[in-house]
């Protein structure tokens, strides 16, 4: 996924966040003391339930809601959260699997060259902004893709965005412009 | 006027003296004007000899109404709510202003930007604190001056963090961008609190240069400034022979130890570190640097390099050392004396028995081996018994799980049995259900208790009758209202949800009445007194509805004595009025013009804006 150079650029997935529904009131205190790998957090009205197979982490909430977080593709989190929901059938409750949709996926790529943060930060203002007081790295936010980018003088990026694709156009849009602002090797 | 030209000599020399109040002309000398109004400060004398100015504040924005309520009100009573925003806003950022010494200007800035945010009604659902902390820090960074957030943060006693959040999105809001910081900025500033006495100046210049050098060796990028002028002051004050420890330099700059130390070392890796104080003022190297974390990341790959060399040659020596051993080995046999007669025998048995024992190895070996595929076997076998059971519940609770059984046509043969299996994993057996609510109830015993205490509480209160049903913070949306028309259901909603305090839903209700069906005269005699006073600027929208419906506009008394005869023909018009225009009103005390004909969406709509609106004016 490169837009200018003859070397590919890998962008590896780190999390992808998803929430679906099963439709049906869950008694958290069953789920609870029934279940292997299950933290319930009563004040906070969840229970904590990590799978190891696709490896997730999925929030139950008594309403039926659930939020998978941990997964490294989106084909995995589905599976996850299928599992998931079979694991709660069994339980006895009456589970419909729906609604299932990937809220949020996490990236990281890194650049082959250092990047000058500040000119970059001025050649793209306002989208681009940069605090040194506040955070380490300039954040470019891409309103129509909703897309945020967040990089560092290292030359490495962290890209979110609401889906994969998302992302991966999101690193085709700023590659160009990184690549401008590059800090050329002395050594 | 007649200063200018006196009346009876004609000449144009005239003193006017402001004390007296009086025209002269120095021609003549005669008195052309007395009692000339002055504008001078007149001071009262009280009671007990304590001399006062006679006067009153008057804003300098706001209405300009007469401040009917006597000398000394400062309060104002009865002041539209932006203003009070925007004058207790004001009030704040000078207050705030004076702590960090910022010039007047600065703080008219700051007042502006103020303003515009809430214009833009951005301070909404932030505390009043951090927007003027935000707007005082836009200032300072757009003037340059040397003041961090982390000082209005202290000053606040705010994370610094959520400052940071505020003052991003007003950065972004508003458009302004912002310089970026440059450490050389806070130099002088950290200098002078470090206290160098007359040499000052020299220590800052020495600093500058060290900062500038720091730039060029790409040490300040993602950096916080602070950290480096730090570690800059520290160097400088040593080369000039000051005695400055880490702990006063970090007092001043508001780092941690770890952090400038970690400077001081990145700063001796680069090769400007080895010049002399001498050198280093004069020269200026050529050479650039990497970034320390890009060296950080290089210096890791050649250690994995070298670990990798080292595991090969490790491999190889090994390998010439087991070829040394074993050659010893053999030298060894030859040399050693070897056994004749019963010693022979014996050293057989022993290598017999040596031998023997090898073989027991693998017996134990297999020993192993059988109870690991008999427990495999088992579990195999649970496996299988589960997936059957698994199949069973399958057809039986099949129309129920519609959405779950045909996954999707390649899950499921292979990861259907796979994930039940999984799945079953997952679920413990009724033993281990067992210990576990007891270990949990033991852990949540507190929490439980809680919850008992609180049953038995409600009860109680129930069988007293006092009981209260605390409503947890869920937004109740409000019994469903059966209403039998559109109509009725708009009063109603509107009944409940009192958007706007200035409007008279009393009457907005009887007109609707009215625009229905003429439902009589009653509704008319219900009319209250309240004026509705709303003046509108900014829906440009609806203000050409208003001229276009001018012709259209109803006038309605409301103050009482509306008889029968004058109700009921303003109502039929708003029927008849087919354009939707949202109800205005002028400022007038008696007369009252009000657009009736409104839809519902357009009603509720409005009054949802217009619950914003309010503050405009």
């Amino acid at each position: 996924m490169d837009s200018s150079n003859d070397e590919a650029l890998d962008i590896i997935i780190t999390n992808v966040v998803a929430t679906f529904r099963t439709r049906c009131h869950l008694n958290l205190r069953t789920i609870a003391l029934e279940g292997i790998n299950v933290i319930y957090k009563p004040d906070m009205g969840k229970v904590l339930m990590k799978l190891r197979k696709p490896k997730i982490t999925a929030s139950i909430w008594s309403s039926g809601k659930i939020i998978c977080t941990g997964a490294t593709s989106e084909d995995d989190a589905k599976v996850g959260a299928r599992r998931l929901a079979r694991t709660l059938q069994k339980l006895g409750f009456k589970v419909r699997f729906s609604a299932f949709k990937v809220v949020n996926v996490l990236a990281v790529c890194s650049m082959p060259f250092a990047i000058r943060l500040i000119d970059f930060t001025k050649k793209n203002r306002p989208i681009a902004s940069y605090e040194p007081e506040l955070h380490p790295a300039a954040t470019y936010r891409i309103k129509h893709i909703k897309a945020t980018i967040q990089v560092f003088s290292t030359g490495s990026i962290t890209v979110t965005g609401p889906n994969v694709q998302n992302v991966a156009s999101a690193v085709e849009q700023v590659y160009p412009l990184l690549f401008e602002c590059q800090k050329p090797r002395c050594k | 006027m007649s200063s200018r030209v006196c009346r009876t000599c004609g000449g144009a020399d005239i003193d006017v003296d402001q004390a007296r109040g009086s025209a002269v002309c120095t021609g003549c000398g005669s008195v052309l004007e007395d009692n000339i109004i002055v504008s001078e400060v007149q001071f009262v004398e009280g009671s007990g000899g304590v001399s006062s100015a006679v006067g009153q504040f008057v804003s300098a924005e706001g209405p300009v109404k007469a401040p009917l309520l006597g000398s000394g009100f400062h309060t104002s009573v009865g002041k539209e709510s932006r203003a009070q925003t925007l004058q207790g806003g004001k009030r704040h950022i000078q207050q705030l202003g004076s702590q960090l010494q910022l010039n007047q200007h600065c703080l008219d800035t700051a007042f502006n930007f103020f303003k515009m945010v809430v214009s833009k009604h951005l301070t909404r659902g932030r505390k009043m604190e951090h927007v003027i902390a935000a707007c005082l820090y836009l200032v300072c960074r757009t003037e340059g001056t040397p003041h961090m957030l982390l000082d209005l943060s202290d000053l606040l006693q705010v994370n610094i963090y959520i400052l940071g959040k505020t003052f991003l999105l007003l950065a972004r809001e508003l458009c302004i961008n912002a310089p970026a910081i440059d450490p050389c900025l806070y130099i002088p500033r950290f200098a002078h609190m470090l206290d160098f006495g007359g040499k000052t100046h020299e220590v800052s210049m020495t600093a500058l240069r060290l900062v500038q050098r720091m730039k060029r060796d790409w040490m300040h990028t993602g950096r916080r400034p602070s950290g480096l002028c730090g570690a800059a002051l520290l160097v400088a004050a040593r080369m000039h022979k000051f005695r400055r420890t880490v702990k006063d330099v970090i007092s001043v700059v508001k780092v941690c130890q770890t952090t400038l130390r970690k400077r001081l070392t990145e700063f001796e890796d680069t090769p400007t570190s080895q010049l002399t104080i001498d050198e280093f003022m004069r020269v200026d190297l050529e050479q650039e640097c990497d970034p320390p974390s890009f060296t950080a990341a290089q210096h890791k790959v050649k250690m994995q390099q070298l670990e990798q060399e080292l595991v090969r040659k490790l491999d190889e020596v090994e390998g010439e050392i087991s070829c040394y051993k074993d050659e010893i080995e053999t030298e060894l046999e030859k040399s050693r004396p070897k056994l004749r007669g019963i010693y022979a025998a014996y050293s057989k048995e022993i290598g017999v028995l040596s031998s023997t024992s090898e073989p027991e190895e693998p017996e134990v070996g297999d020993a192993e081996l059988q109870a690991a595929t008999q427990h495999l076997t088992q579990n195999f076998l649970c496996q299988v018994i589960q997936e059957e059971e698994g199949r069973d519940k399958k057809t039986e609770a099949g129309p129920e799980k519609e959405s779950l059984g045909p996954l999707s046509g390649e899950e499921v043969s292979d990861s259907y049995c796979e994930s039940l299996c999984l799945c079953a994993q997952y679920i413990l057996n009724e033993q281990e259900v067992q210990v576990k609510t007891e270990l949990w109830m033991k852990q949540n015993e507190e929490y439980l208790k809680e919850q008992e205490e609180k049953e038995e509480r409600i009860k109680k209160e129930k069988e007293q009758g006092t009981y209260k049903e605390k409503k947890k913070k869920r937004m109740t949306k409000g019994e469903q209202v059966e209403a039998l028309t559109a109509g009725e259901a708009i009063e109603k909603m509107l009944e409940k949800k009192k958007i706007s305090s200035k409007i008279n839903y009393d009457v907005l209700r009887d007109l609707n009445r009215g625009g229905k069906g003429g439902s009589g005269p009653d509704p008319p005699n219900t009319l209250t007194h309240k004026p509705l006073t709303r003046r509108r600027r900014n829906k440009t929208s609806e203000a050409n509805d208003l001229a276009a419906n001018a012709k259209n506009s109803v006038t309605m008394t409301t103050q009482t004595t509306t008889t029968d005869t004058t109700a009921p023909p303003p109502e039929p018009e708003p029927i008849s009025a087919p354009t939707l225009a949202p109800p205005t009103v002028e400022e007038e005390e008696e007369e009252e013009v009000e657009d009736e004909c409104v839809s519902a969406l357009q009603l509720v709509g409005d009054y949802g804006c217009e619950a914003e609106e309010e503050e405009v004016f």
